[in-house]
């Protein structure tokens, strides 16, 4: 696409300016192209003063606005970063703008000049944009390279280039000192003719204040093309070698408050600065890797985008630091809120529910109620053996001791036995027990005892008096003979309460039962001699018995009769 | 013989009922003798039973004065006659716990083995009741380790149950010489540290397994209670230096053992009431000390 007339495109611009508020909250196609005409004419206008960047001119045409955006960052961050340096150094050193007029006055000179800057400023952009393409850490890349820019007022030679050239073959640090030493000089000559000693030297001191700012925000790993920028500035500042001792002793020697956030007046102002001063290297901070940390986000973010884009502040503030992280853990606690519980933590668990052996990975831990086994050990035997001796020392024990017994029965009687040889003779004593067992009462009465003697007569006496009372009258109790009733009923029937299933004894004597002689025989066990015997026997009987009933028949009848004939007898006479 | 035995293990029950009536008894009793001895009023609640109870006060004698606790009344009798105990095992008992019965037959005086066989734990009883012994000891085994004892007291006496732990039995010092024979006198008993109403039944227990022993026997056997644990301990001593130096020399098997109940019927009755049973989870079990201090 044609470069757009100039008057086209102030012409777009002049209409966007004068396009009512409101109207930008709806998209409409016209607006939006006048506003890329507007933006390529800007773009256009700006592109003379960036030596490189790898647009020509805007592409616009089906660009999606990232894209426009990003093209346009492309091209002017770098200068907007050089612009806002030299605007600060300007501030501190009104002086130097007097200088520059001058060179404005000359013109193509400065012009020149500031095209060698540019180029020399566009190298390190190609380093930076080597690096960025490396590192994916655009930003900081571009930071570096405008903190080179910025820092390299005075301007680049090409030996600075080349002098870059050979530090980013070196690896060390040491080599770049050595580098730094030899350097020294060739730019001091080179400022002296820009600038004067007095401005170089409050420069360098300015610009050791904030490459001590870098240093200590930037990322170490920034990389070895930022440490040789590093250096480069460092030749240009001259730390190290050369120069005004004074100066070098104010530079480090007098390092202040002011040297590092500056003026508390103007605190705001060198924060900013920070950040932009950003992508040094050495001193390692937290900040630093933080800053790496937001910085890589924010590269990987971009990683999609071809163009390195700002979208976030690469520092956060501690502040917002500390809520990232609060975030961080609230998600993680909820996460494990909504998660289903281990099986530690759920109450009763059966095997089923946990995983296999996982009871045996847990520390389980128990708590016992019961006082634990004693161990016996060489202390315990000791101290029951002491107990023991002690005791046997003592003579004493717990044994049970013998108990004397209730007597069960009476204590046997123990006669005085006489042991003098009897008087009577065996006969007499024969005689004596004769007697008594035929006659009793003629027997001599014979006690054993003096005592049973005394008790006897004393209680025939008694007796003799109580008959006496009764008129010796005896009547001794008559003899009822009872009549007792024998039932024919078991006998244990009779004694035991409770019935006993024994074969019926009867209370009746056998004799009682039957009585009957001889071999008692059954009908059926009869022979026919037996039974004929028999009932020859019936009818005897029955005879015995009919003669005598007729017999008394008879007699009575003879009584009768002869009572009769004693009767008529008596009639007759 | 089984109806006797219901009949007195009823006249024990009923006696141990009224002992509580008794102790009150006794104790009215004490306080108005000790009124009268001092010379003080006589305490107000007294007043009416003052009468009668000074007249018992003035018939009683050495034996009636104290009450009689009913708890041992199992071992009223116990010291008439020499203790004869039968020591079985559980069934199927392995080598190891049929040496260690073979060491406790030695241990008590007047004892027997038997093997148990296939017996039933009640015929075994019965026989033991027949045959007038005075106590039953059954040993119990976990893999050739002894871990129970349970002693019985014959007519209808207590049965103690022990769980044993710390079993060193002599067939295990494989060295014969070094432990030598074992004395079979009848031994003194020392009896430490039982000095609850539970030590003192279970100590009585213990020591009715024992006859009287004769006034010089050197053989000692120990049974010495600390928190709860009663380590047995067999030793013969020997007084070389003079009175006061006591040389002991261990022998015998060596156990703690650890009482975890008290039944008050014999073995095969499972429905006697228990005196005490142990309580492993109550929420003091730990503080308390149950036989001794």
């Amino acid at each position: 696409m044609g470069r757009p007339s100039e008057a086209a495109g102030m012409e777009a611009l002049h209409q966007l300016k004068s396009t009512e508020p409101p109207q930008w909250l709806a998209p409409s196609a016209s607006l939006s192209e006048s506003a890329r005409a507007a933006s390529q004419h800007l773009f256009a206008s700006l592109r003379p003063h960036v030596r490189k960047s790898p647009f020509d001119e805007l592409l616009v045409d089906n660009f999606d606005a990232e894209q426009i955006w990003q093209q346009i960052d492309l091209l002017t961050q770098p200068l907007v970063r050089s612009i806002r340096r030299r605007v600060k150094h300007w501030e501190k050193n009104p002086a130097e703008i007097e200088n520059l007029l001058p060179e404005v006055a000359d013109g193509g000179k400065k012009v020149a000049q500031g095209k060698k800057m540019e180029e020399i400023d566009d190298d390190d952009d190609d380093d930076g944009g080597d690096m960025d393409m490396d590192d994916d850490d655009d930003d900081d890349d571009e930071e570096m390279d405008v903190d080179n820019d910025g820092e390299q007022d005075g301007g680049k030679d090409e030996g600075d280039e080349s002098e870059e050239e050979e530090e980013e073959k070196s690896g060390g640090i040491e080599d770049k000192f050595l580098k730094i030493k030899e350097l020294q000089e060739h730019l001091e000559d080179e400022e002296a003719r820009h600038y004067g000693l007095d401005a170089k030297n409050k420069k360098s001191k300015k610009k050791s204040g904030s490459k001590k700012l870098e240093d200590e925000d930037d990322d170490s790993e920034e990389g070895e093309e930022d440490k040789e920028e590093d250096d480069d500035e460092d030749e240009e500042v001259d730390l190290f070698a050369g120069g005004d001792d004074e100066d070098e002793e104010d530079e480090m020697g007098n390092a202040r408050y002011e040297d590092f956030f500056g003026k508390k007046k103007g605190g705001s102002e060198p924060k900013p600065r920070f950040k932009d001063e950003l992508g040094e290297d050495s001193s390692s901070g937290e900040e630093e890797k933080e800053e790496e940390l937001s910085s890589d986000d924010d590269d990987d973010e971009e990683e999609d985008d071809d163009e390195n884009v700002n979208k976030k502040p690469k520092v956060l503030s501690t502040h917002e630091k500390e809520v990232q992280k609060i975030k961080s853990e609230i998600e993680k606690m909820e996460k494990a809120n909504l998660d289903p519980k281990t099986w530690t933590m759920q109450g009763e668990v059966t095997a089923a529910n946990r995983p296999k052996n996982s009871a045996l990975e847990v520390d389980l831990d128990f708590e016992h109620n019961v006082r634990p086994v004693p161990v016996i050990t060489e202390e315990v035997t000791q101290s029951l053996e002491e107990i023991i001796k002690k005791r046997i020392i003592e003579g004493q024990f717990d044994d049970i001791k013998r108990a004397p017994g209730l007597p069960s029965k009476a204590p046997r009687e123990l006669k005085p036995v006489d042991e003098n040889k009897s008087n009577k003779g065996l006969a007499e004593v024969y005689e004596e027990e004769f007697v008594q067992q035929t006659d009793p009462a003629a027997a001599p009465l014979s006690f054993s005892d003096e005592q049973k003697k005394e008790a006897s007569t004393l209680f025939k006496k008694l007796c003799l008096k109580l008959d006496a009372l009764s008129h010796f009258h005896f009547a001794p109790k008559p003899i009822i003979e009872d009549m007792s009733i024998q039932s024919n009923v078991p006998a244990l029937a009779m004694e035991e309460i409770a019935p006993v299933a024994v074969s019926d004894a009867a209370m009746l004597a056998p004799e009682e039962v039957f009585s009957g002689k001889g071999n008692v025989k059954a009908e059926v066990e009869l022979t026919q001699t037996e039974r004929k015997r028999r009932r020859a026997k019936k009818k005897r009987k029955f005879k015995a018995v009919e003669t005598k009933k007729m017999a008394s028949k008879k007699a009575r009848e003879d009584e009768l009769r002869k009572q009769k004939e004693a009767a008529g007898n008596g009639e007759e006479q | 013989m089984l109806r006797r035995n219901v009949r007195l293990r009823r006249e024990y029950l009923y006696r141990k009922s009224l002992e509580g009536k008794e102790r009150l008894r006794y104790e009215n009793k004490r306080k108005i003798a000790e009124a009268l001895q001092e010379g003080k009023p006589i305490p107000t609640e007294l007043r009416n039973v003052e009468a009668e109870l000074r007249a018992e006060i003035d018939l009683e004698d050495d034996k009636t004065a104290v009450p009689r606790s009913y708890i041992d009344d199992e071992y009223a009798t116990a010291t008439e006659k020499d203790p004869k105990i039968l020591l079985t095992t559980s069934r199927d008992p392995s080598a190891p716990l049929v040496q260690f019965v073979k060491e406790l037959k030695i241990v008590f005086p007047n004892a027997e083995r038997i093997n148990r066989g296939g017996q039933v734990i009640s015929e075994i009883i019965e026989s033991c009741r027949s045959h007038d012994f005075t106590d039953v000891i059954l040993v119990h085994e976990h893999r050739g380790v002894p871990d129970g004892m349970i002693i019985s007291h014959l007519p209808f006496g207590p049965t103690a149950y022990f769980g044993l732990l710390n079993v060193v039995t002599r067939h295990d010092i494989k060295d014969k010489k070094a432990i030598g024979t074992m004395s079979e006198a009848y031994p003194h008993l020392i009896l430490d540290n039982f000095n609850t109403k539970l030590g003192e039944r279970t100590a009585n227990i213990l020591k009715h397994l024992f006859p009287v022993p004769k006034p010089d026997t050197k053989r000692i056997l120990t049974f010495a209670n600390q928190s709860d644990y009663i380590s047995f301990r067999h030793h013969v001593y020997e007084k070389r230096g003079g009175p006061k130096s006591v040389e002991l020399r261990e022998i015998g098997p060596r156990f703690e053992m650890r009482l975890y109940q008290i039944k008050l019927g014999t073995m095969e009755q499972t429905e006697a009431q228990t005196e005490w049973v142990i309580r492993p989870y109550m929420n003091t079990t730990k503080k308390r000390k149950f036989i001794g201090d």
